[in-house]
């Protein structure tokens, strides 16, 4: 049945009608579902098949991704393959003695080629990526290490008199390798370049030469110059930014950890990527952190190994974990909600309303006022995605872009509806004296004032002001949003809905792109979800959110082939006890 | 990369230590002018959504690579694309702008980390040039001879003995090779050796077409002595020519070679007739040694050859160097028998083979049953 007729029954299991027509011949699932995985026709049907498919090493070259005469070329006893899936640091120290084994003839062919190796083999472990492997694909990089590898190119290339922008270059980066990465920063500034980043990490801040502080709030609050100058004469001020840099504020450290309800979820044996065996117990009901240096295996623990366990669990996805042995305490969790950093949409059309799902609530709302009902008119008619109560001269972008052929195409407000969106009559329609696009032009915190009678609207819009996002417009199209504020549109999603006490909520690195003040809002909204009985588990490398969990969870001690261990498991206040851990040596001056 | 431009004819001189912006106003910002000091590391911070980036990448950024592409002509500027000019009123000083931002953009699986950081680039080029091969039946080492080595190994090693070269035409395969015998023997050649055997050639020459042969053509016969030495190279670069760089030695091992040279005229019989030191030469079949020589790499006890390695040969990423079955990925997709039949425990008609779903009026069923 499942390899076909010619070649038999291959498959022992015991299926009770399973009768082969002899005179007919039948392909068989397997070969049927090969056929149509390699058929180039139907993308839909493609895809069907890949669900039924498991990326495995190629049986040809066991992942070593080339024929085998080229495996059979060696340098000093190691072939190419062997190489490139060494981790930089052993390949860096594989090519120090390099030369000694060589050849005079061989030496002399080889100098150039070894100088170019080892120069940038050096700026990559300069800027922190020792772990990394020259054969890791480059999609499953994070961005933080596309970043930094983008950077130790730049410092390759001995460039000067270039303008470097960069934008949040200690993402992702444990604080034990941030040293590496402000000299990286220096480095390239003392050959002769100006370096611009922009940062929220403190260490960064405080290595500037010149630090500028913008704001003081956001989106319409902000924009301004607060303060600018060497970061010791921004310490003396008194700003939300110097506040945090000087210790005046501070994120408080919880007196007390929370108890937890006494559950465990357990996971043992797992063994994908670098994980060596490792298992853990997440007790529910608190807030988790998962800590370690970059590459000692956070995101194939929690992202590749739990995450699709939970996932098959809760909604019955076809998520393929990586290897495990065991899970237990299963049945106390009935969800489970991963938000990351992607964006929210990728049409300038999509926007924090229509996301969040309330924009049909606030048609409906528009729908009933009794001046729309003697029109006639429907929700439908306050989208302005549809034909009826757009305007359609612009066909509801408010935008319209006029083509200069060679010349840049200029995009201007549509003068028929004058970037309203709506046609006139639409806009006639006012809920308490504003129009539908009146609507869409205000505000989180103007919002919630003026829907605070609409309770179910309220509700909801409040959740994106309790993110922290009260500055952004619930018109703001979609794709102007950062990585962090979609982060954040996503988590008030979560929050408005109902939540089951039993959902386990998995975030990485949330906070990325956020300000010290701006960690204090999320802080807030995910203790909330906590004390309401859930359990959240954050990835995370800032020790402000490390300091106020109530269970740590420790991998390492290094990254890649050196780390994979679980280290630590259990409040912070017993982590700094331990003498393995990088995380403990930074976490105890914060304590 | 942009064009630095700060001595308009309207511009007062700048001093050339700050990069000067007036009036920015994009996003949110809020008409500043600020001066941000070159050659230093600045740091821009403020909290989120407070105009950081709306300075850093949608002014200084966007107006650095829009005066970059005003250096290209209209007509190259068309297929660029086009570069909104920022809401600012002036920008001095700006260097060549680069930014490294975070975006993991490339969802390509055959770039990596290697690739990216053009290391990879640099192995490839070091294997190729200094790498050593190694047989992959035996493990052991490849070698090859150019022909002045080939030349100087003969007359240090076989000095006074007598050899002879032989061009391999046939390896292994089926065939009567008529037409073969027929060329060698108008190009003036006279002895073959097939199967082992040295044998003349005559018109209408063939061998069984249903046995497997290995069929070499004698390019020479000589005694390896000083003043043959030129004879020897140029046979020897004859022999490679016609083996297609590769050539074998047939040598004397007898221990007092005939200086006499002669040819034998019925070389059939020759393998039941008794022998003579030259016959032992040139038509033993075990005795003497059979000595191989390649201009490539070549195994020495398996005779396989590669290709002279070049970069590309190390290249996932070409197919000289790909591995042939995943094309160069290091994975493939395989069927997941755990998906396939999910829940053991069901019939076929129950839903057991998941692709198949619950048992209905479908031509796989009908087959089926």
């Amino acid at each position: 049945m499942l390899y076909g007729n010619e070649e038999g029954q291959q498959e022992d299991l015991d299926f009770e009608n399973m009768k082969f027509d002899p005179q007919a011949p039948f392909e068989g699932v397997v070969n049927m579902l090969q056929r149509w995985f390699a058929s180039p026709y139907s993308e839909t049907i493609r895809e069907w098949t890949e669900d039924y498919m498991i990326m495995r090493p190629c049986d040809g070259c066991h992942g070593a991704r080339l024929k085998k005469e080229s495996l059979w070329f060696k340098v000093n006893g190691r072939n190419i393959a062997d190489l490139s899936n060494m981790n930089l640091d052993n390949l860096a120290a594989w090519f120090d003695g390099i030369e000694l084994m060589l050849e005079n003839k061989q030496r002399t062919i080889a100098k150039d080629v070894l100088k170019e190796i080892r120069e940038r083999l050096q700026f990559l472990l300069d800027v922190g990526l020792t772990y990394l492997t020259l054969y890791r694909p480059s999609k499953t990089l994070s961005g933080g290490e596309s970043q930094r590898i983008r950077l130790a190119t730049q410092i390759g290339s001995q460039l000067q008199g270039i303008t470097y922008i960069l934008d949040e270059p200690s993402i992702g980066l444990h604080q034990r390798d941030n040293h590496r990465l402000i000299d990286a920063l220096k480095n390239l500034r003392d050959i002769g370049n100006s370096v611009l980043v922009v940062e929220h990490d403190k260490d960064i801040m405080l290595a500037a030469d010149h630090l500028i502080d913008i704001g003081p709030k956001a989106g319409f609050h902000g924009g301004r110059i607060v303060a600018e100058g060497a970061p010791a004469e921004l310490l003396k001020l008194d700003t939300l930014t110097s506040g945090y840099l000087n210790g005046h504020h501070k994120i408080a450290v919880p007196k007390e950890r929370r108890k937890g309800n006494g559950k465990f979820l357990e996971l043992t044996g797992a063994t994908g990527n670098n994980l060596q065996n490792v298992g853990a117990k997440f007790p529910l009901g608190k807030f988790i952190c998962v800590t370690g240096v970059s590459g000692s295996g956070k995101s194939t623990f929690i992202n590749e190994t739990l995450y699709p366990i939970l996932s098959k669990h809760a909604y019955g996805s076809k998520m393929t974990p990586l290897e495990y042995k065991s899970v237990k305490g299963l049945e106390h969790i009935d969800k489970v909600i991963e938000i990351d950093q992607s964006p929210i949409g990728r049409t300038p059309r999509s926007n924090p309303a229509t996301y969040c799902g309330f924009f049909t609530e606030i048609r409906t709302l528009f729908a009933s006022i009794p001046e729309a009902k003697i029109r006639g008119y429907t929700a439908g008619r306050f989208s302005f995605n549809v034909k009826s109560g757009r305007c359609e001269v612009c066909e509801g972008g408010g935008m319209r872009v006029i083509e200069m052929n060679f010349l840049p195409d200029v995009y201007v407000h549509c003068e028929k509806c004058n970037g309203k969106r709506y046609n006139r009559e639409t806009l006639e329609i006012r809920y308490k004296g504003k129009s539908i696009a009146d609507v869409l032009e205000m505000t989180v915190e103007e919002a919630v004032e003026f829907f605070q009678n609409v309770p179910y609207l309220y509700r909801k819009i409040k959740v994106l002001e309790e993110v922290g996002l009260g500055y952004i417009t619930l018109g703001q199209s979609a794709v102007t949003l950062s990585g962090g504020e979609a982060q954040r549109v996503k988590l008030s999603t979560e929050l408005s809905k109902r939540d089951t006490g039993k959902t386990f909520y998995i975030l990485d690195e949330p906070t990325t792109g956020l300000h010290f003040e701006d960690i204090q809002h999320l802080l807030d909204v995910l203790n909330k979800l906590v004390d309401r009985g859930n359990t959240v588990l954050v990835i995370e490398h800032n020790m402000d959110v490390i300091k106020v969990a109530d269970h740590i969870i420790d991998l390492g001690p290094e990254g890649g082939d050196g780390g994979g261990r679980i280290l630590f498991e259990g409040t912070p206040e017993e982590l700094v006890k331990n003498k393995e851990s990088y995380t403990a040596e930074f976490l105890l001056l914060e304590l | 990369m942009a064009k630095s431009s700060n001595s308009g004819p309207d511009m007062p001189v700048q001093d050339n230590e700050s990069i000067e912006v007036f009036g920015a106003r994009v996003h949110n910002l809020k008409n500043i002018d600020i001066s941000i000091p070159k050659n230093k590391l600045v740091v821009i911070t403020g909290i989120s959504g407070s105009g950081k980036s709306s300075l850093a990448f949608d002014t200084i950024y966007s107006e650095g690579q829009r005066r970059y592409m005003e250096t290209f002509g209209a007509y190259a500027r068309q297929f660029i694309g086009d570069m909104e000019r920022p809401d600012v009123d002036k920008i001095t000083g700006l260097s060549p702008v680069i930014s490294i931002e975070q975006k993991t953009t490339n969802k390509n699986p055959r770039s990596t980390v290697g690739t990216v950081t053009e290391i990879y680039d640099f192995l490839r080029l070091l294997f190729a040039r200094i790498g050593e091969a190694y047989s992959y039946n035996t493990g052991k080492k490849m070698v090859k001879w150019s022909e002045e080595e080939i030349v100087e190994n003969i007359f240090q090693k076989y000095n006074g003995k007598k050899i002879a070269l032989l061009a391999p035409l046939v390896r292994g395969r089926k065939g009567h090779y008529r037409e073969l015998f027929e060329d060698v023997r108008k190009k003036g050649f006279l002895k073959v050796r097939v199967d082992g055997e040295v044998m003349d050639i005559n018109p209408k020459m063939q061998v069984d077409r249903y046995v497997i042969h290995d069929i070499e053509l004698v390019v020479d016969r000589l005694q390896v002595t000083d003043e043959l030495k030129p004879r020897l190279s140029q046979s020897v670069q004859q022999t490679l020519k016609l083996g297609k760089d590769l050539m074998f030695l047939l040598v004397d091992l007898t221990p007092n070679p005939s200086p006499k040279e002669r040819g034998l005229k019925d070389p059939g019989r020759k393998k039941t007739s008794q022998k003579t030191e030259s016959e032992v030469l040139f038509f033993g079949e075990d005795l003497g040694e059979v000595k191989q020589y390649s201009r490539l790499l070549m195994c020495e006890d398996t005779g396989i050859s590669y290709e002279e390695p070049s970069p590309n040969a190390f290249s996932f990423n070409s197919p000289y160097g790909a591995c042939p079955v995943c094309k160069g990925l290091g994975t493939k997709h395989h069927i997941n028998m755990e998906a396939v039949i999910a829940d053991p425990s069901l019939s076929i008609s129950e839903g057991g083979i998941a692709p198949l779903g619950q048992e209905r009026d479908a031509w796989v069923y009908r087959q089926a049953q």
